[in-house]
């Protein structure tokens, strides 16, 4: 259920509205083409060959037999390939890197995870190439591994990343926290652990690549991050401009599809054969294909004053890099701006550490650490209720920020805070209270968080985006931007619809392509619409301002005095004054007005953080908002049943705010499966649950109806004041579950999944106790 | 991706028993019988299975349709999960197999995944089972020199082990419907409501007369190599009035009965706390006055 209350008094005439996306009619008549939809004469099809150890060297690896069967006509192995690494680090504008932790591209000689590639194979069909993946012969040694970061860190463990495995840290120190602590009545302290997940997007990576007649490699690929054309070209060996990242629809991502996938098996394939190649990841391929989200261990001890006032927070985080060294640096520093959560904190110390192991890489997920963070802080926040003798929400409301105060990191937040009207908001639509009947007790639980939206501000991220107006009026919109199923597109054209008066209908998008659409950044960070929204707003801003002059020549009045809207140019007094769009177009055409603009966005750029104190910016802003869900609990068995499940969320403006609802049940089920069923297992580095009959994602059945509830400030950095929600929507879901589940059964489990088994053992140790 | 196989989808009994039975024997080609294919085409494409080739029984019309005379439900081979549930008899011939087909996968798989495939892929979660077991069901097994009824508590002789020979088919699954003053009942335990491996399904049926039970069937799913009946927790029950004590004390003997192991699903000690639990909620369910009488 979509319940959208938006009360901002908002004088737009289709951004706020919820139109029919663009992408809506081909999505459900199956006419959308995805990446994995394209084929071409000649293609030829590809396997990637993984290592079954997690740990070990390869000692010999003879793909003799593969080669020799009919049909195959490549297969490559590292001896095969010039001595080059994959970069792992965030792409971007900057191409600033931080340690030399690139990953191979093909094992040469030593195996750091289970799942690493061994060796490439093309082949006439799919049945072929899986073949001969499975004729190549290799040995492989085990070698002693570390499958925990702690133990990764202790003197002597297996070095995965010289020189000490620790990959990333940060640190806060603000205020005085022995002081804080030394103020505080009441210290709640506890350990919280969070798993390994997985993003289980509906489509599994897939692509498409051939050499064309100048030599450029174009690869046709589902990804989030079409500049990824750069450390594409330099594992290759070729400049920038020789590859192309061509787009399409994207079957979801939540940052699983934000580091390079399948993009240099593609190339190197396409190389050496000459022939197009189509990588398709089977869904267990999927699973040894991207970086999971990372386990966090997070230690939270927080001081409050009998009045429920928050004196000091303390926090550790450790977690888990896994084998190479993706984001997890900065989904470290994420989770040290978050760790304390939307509260105003004076005294803070937070010690983050990100350790490598020989377990799969943890990258990039939808929520980038603040995410883990929460599920911390939310069930503190509880803990300190029930130990203080304080309604939930009230201890919350004692201790949120508000607008002008200081984060942890010291920089004021600018923009709204309104997390209490959001928590208001999503418990009151929680109704009445589900009864408790017999074995079966019945929670409730909410969660407020802060997540970021935007990168980091040390990263300098611009946005690029063209618009123009034909002869006849129509529009187009030109940006690399990926639109990853969460309508990133249709909103684009529903800004640039909006400045320039016409229909959404009228705005054709060309977006995802490397090679000649303006470059967006990536689609990830919850940064596409701010960033890309923006560009296109001052894009056709521009133009309305051309067209608004010469109509106001025409009309004899100042520009100011016109509209746009409706395909009209129109007086805003005397709207029965009015010139239509297109003949208005067409005038402009005839004089040499410019009808196009290309226009660059930049977000604030600022250098780093102080290392030692964590003092500093690093993002353009924050959104806030709550989660609340009731739960029913069966005390026998530990089954858990999601009753009702309400997000609401100060999204700043909604440009479409049904593709809002979208993100925010999209959340709530993701949410869901993050705090009550999804667990990837790895025993000693190897994956036990490789497939969705293990890795349990909810389904229909397992879901109630979702509410979602926009609020609107329009305080936000993006476009017409809009924040973003992509990310947001999901962080207080599962702490928002953690903390019902406590409620309904009066202990807590501190470590995800809550399964029911562990329900029920905590039942147990709770029985045993009294 | 599949290994390579051959489909025929013979639209006779005897073309398909002929076609079963020619394969057979040492050196002989490999052949499986295809219903709804929602294990075998899964295993098949994680090549944990391998056939030269699959018989297919979506054609063949003798496999399909239930028959009720008597008291006794016959449901032919072809038998939907669906069809069970669409079946407007089947709430009374069968509660807990009614009730182990509404919460069995998901819409799709339902569809065309068949009561007997479910039987023959032999797994010790498979959700008819239990269900089936308490309601002391026999299978029909059709070979081409005739056929054999063996009772399914009879038919599993160890982990994905069963009486079947590969040149039979199970045709028929029989049982006689619930009488009067009885309840029937099914619960299935896992990690998610759609589409979950049951971490431990449990089957009872309680027949009571003049206050004291006259049949008790404990069938439990998932807790060993094979699905199995408690039949020691049975004949406590049997001849007594199922106070909360005997049943505590029949609940507790399930669990003695039960094996079960640690996989990524639960553990050994989870499961075992389980079959406690459930066994007594089912227990004192069935013995509801309402349903097996005052
Ligand atoms: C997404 C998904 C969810 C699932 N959920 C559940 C669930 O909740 N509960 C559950 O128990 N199972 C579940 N399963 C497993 C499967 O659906 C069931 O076991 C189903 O009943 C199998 O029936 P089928 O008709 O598809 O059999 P098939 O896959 O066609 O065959 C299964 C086996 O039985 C043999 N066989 C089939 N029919 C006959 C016959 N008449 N005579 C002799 N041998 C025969 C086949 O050769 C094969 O070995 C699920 C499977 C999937 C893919």
């Amino acid at each position: 259920m979509t319940e959208t209350e938006s009360w901002a008094n908002v004088n737009l005439r289709q951004v706020g509205r919820p139109l029919a996306r663009s992408d809506a009619p081909g999505k459900a008549a199956g006419r959308t083409r995805y990446a994995g939809d394209y084929t071409m004469p000649n293609m030829l099809h590809a396997k990637v060959l993984r290592s079954p150890e997690a740990s070990a060297r390869l000692r010999r690896i003879d793909v003799s037999k593969a080669r020799a069967l009919p049909g195959v006509a490549c297969v490559l192995t590292a001896a095969d390939l010039p001595d080059r690494k994959a970069s792992t680090d965030i792409p971007g504008q900057t191409g600033k890197k931080k340690l030399a932790t690139d990953q191979q591209v093909l094992v040469k000689e030593r195996v750091r995870y289970h799942g690493e590639p061994l060796a490439l194979v093309a082949a006439e069909t799919q049945t072929i190439a899986e073949r001969a993946a499975e004729l190549i012969d290799f040995e492989l040694e085990p070698l002693p591994g570390v499958y925990d970061p702690f133990e990764a860190m202790k003197p002597g463990a297996p070095i995965v990343t010289a020189p000490d495995n620790v990959v990333g840290q940060h640190k806060v120190r603000k205020g005085d926290i022995a002081k804080g602590f030394a103020e505080a009545d009441e210290i709640i302290e506890n350990t919280f652990r969070t798993q390994f997940i997985e993003h289980a997007f509906l489509e599994p990576e897939v692509g498409l690549a051939w050499v064309d007649e100048n030599d450029v490699i174009n690869i046709r690929v589902a990804t989030q991050v079409i500049e990824h054309f750069r450390p594409i070209a330099e594992a290759v060996g070729v400049p920038h401009n020789k590859v192309r990242i061509l787009g399409a629809l994207v079957g979801g991502g939540f940052g699983g599809k934000e580091d390079v996938t399948v993009e240099i098996y593609l190339a190197l394939l396409a190389q050496a054969t000459g022939r197009p190649v189509r990588l398709a990841y089977t869904r267990e391929d999927s699973m040894f294909g991207h970086g999971k989200r990372h386990p966090f261990v997070i230690t939270h001890r927080t001081g409050f004053t009998n009045d429920g006032r928050i004196t000091a927070v303390k926090v550790t985080i450790t977690a888990d890099s896994g084998a190479y060294v993706f984001l997890s640096p900065y989904v470290l520093l994420y989770a040290t701006v978050a760790a304390p959560g939307p509260y105003r904190v004076d005294n803070v110390h937070v010690d983050a550490v990100a350790a490598a192991t020989n377990n799969m890489f943890t990258s990039a997920f939808r929520g980038f650490g603040a995410a883990q963070a929460c599920v911390a802080h939310e069930a503190q926040m509880d803990e300190a209720a029930k130990a203080l003798g304080i309604d939930r929400m009230e201890l919350r409301r004692r201790n949120f920020l508000r607008t002008g105060d200081k984060l942890v990191t010291g920089h004021p937040i600018e923009s709204a805070v309104w997390s209490d009207e959001c928590m208001i908001k999503a418990w009151e639509a929680l109704g009445e209270r589900t009864p408790d009947a017999g074995p079966v007790k019945v929670g409730r639980g909410v969660a407020t968080y802060q997540q970021s939206y935007g990168r980091i501000t040390w990263l300098h991220d611009t946005s690029e985006a063209w618009v123009g107006v034909e002869v006849d009026g129509s529009v187009v919109v030109r940006s690399g931007v990926t639109d990853i199923g969460a309508g990133q597109v249709s909103a684009l054209g529903q800004i640039a619809a909006e400045l320039l008066g016409v229909g959404l209908d009228d705005v054709t998008i060309y977006n995802s392509d490397s090679a000649v659409t303006p470059l967006a950044g990536t689609t990830t960070a919850t940064r596409g619409l701010y960033m890309t929204g923006n560009a296109v707003r001052l894009a056709a801003e521009a133009i309305r301002g051309r067209f608004l002059a010469r109509a106001a020549r025409e009309f004899g009045v100042e520009p100011g005095e016109v509209d746009l809207a409706e395909s009209k140019a129109f007086l805003v007094d005397r709207p029965d004054t009015s010139m239509a769009f297109k003949d208005l177009v067409a005038l402009c055409a005839s004089e040499g007005v410019h009808r196009s603009e290309l226009v660059m966005f930049r977000a604030p750029f600022t250098g780093q953080i102080d290392p030692e104190t964590g003092q500093g910016r690093v993002h353009p802003d924050y959104a806030y908002g709550a989660h609340a869900v009731e739960v029913a609990v069966d005390t026998e068995t530990g089954e858990v049943t999601v009753l009702k499940s309400v997000g609401a969320h100060d999204v700043g403006q909604a440009i479409n705010p049904d593709a809002v609802a979208g993100q925010i049940e999209g959340g709530a089920a993701m949410g869901q499966g993050y705090a009550l069923s999804e667990e990837l297992c790895y025993e000693e580095g190897r994956l036990t649950t490789p497939s969705f009959s293990e890795y349990l994602i909810p389904t229909a059945m397992d879901v109630p109806r979702y509410q979602s509830i926009i609020l609107e400030s329009r305080s936000g950095l993006g476009p017409f004041g809009a924040k973003g929600i992509g990310e947001p929507a999901l962080t207080p879901v599962a702490p928002a579950i953690a903390n019902a589940v406590a409620d309904a059964i009066g202990v807590r489990v501190f470590d995800l999944p809550i399964t029911p088994e562990k329900i029920v053992m905590a039942l147990r140790r709770a029985e045993a106790a009294e | 991706m599949f290994a390579e196989f051959d489909l025929v989808m013979p639209s006779g009994l005897d073309e398909a028993l002929d076609i079963l039975a020619e394969a057979g024997g040492d050196g002989g080609l490999d052949v499986l019988p295809l219903a709804g294919g929602t294990n075998l085409v899964v295993d098949l494409r994680a090549r944990r299975v391998s056939a030269d080739k699959l018989v297919g029984l979506g054609r063949i019309a003798a496999l399909r349709g239930i028959e009720r005379s008597n008291g006794r439900v016959a449901i032919g081979a072809g038998t939907t999960l669906s069809d069970i549930l669409r079946d407007p008899g089947m709430a009374e011939a069968a509660p807990s197999l009614v009730e182990s087909a509404r919460v069995f996968a998901g819409q799709m798989v339902r569809n065309t995944a068949t009561v007997a495939g479910n039987v023959c892929c032999g797994s010790p979660a498979a959700d008819t089972v239990p269900p089936l077991l308490s309601l002391d069901a026999e299978l029909t097994l059709t070979g081409r020199d005739g056929s054999r009824v063996v009772p399914l508590a009879d038919f599993f002789l160890g982990y994905q082990k069963d009486q079947r020979r590969p040149d039979e088919l199970v045709t028929k699954i029989a049982w006689d419907a619930p009488k009067p003053n009885s309840a029937n009942l099914f619960y299935k335990l896992a990690r998610r409501k759609g589409d979950a491996i049951t971490v431990v399904g449990i089957a009872v049926t309680v027949a009571a007369e003049a206050g004291k039970c006259t049949t008790a069937r404990i069938a439990l799913g998932a807790v060993a190599p094979v699905v199995k009946r408690a039949r020691e927790a049975e004949a406590m029950l049997e001849g007594e009035a199922l106070t909360p004590e005997l049943i505590e004390v029949a609940a507790r003997q399930a669990v003695e009965e039960s094996s079960p192991i640690d996989d990524v699903r639960a553990s050994a000690d989870y499961r075992r706390h389980s079959v406690h639990a459930l066994t007594r909620r089912l227990l004192t369910q069935a013995w509801d006055p309402a349903t097996v009488g005052g």
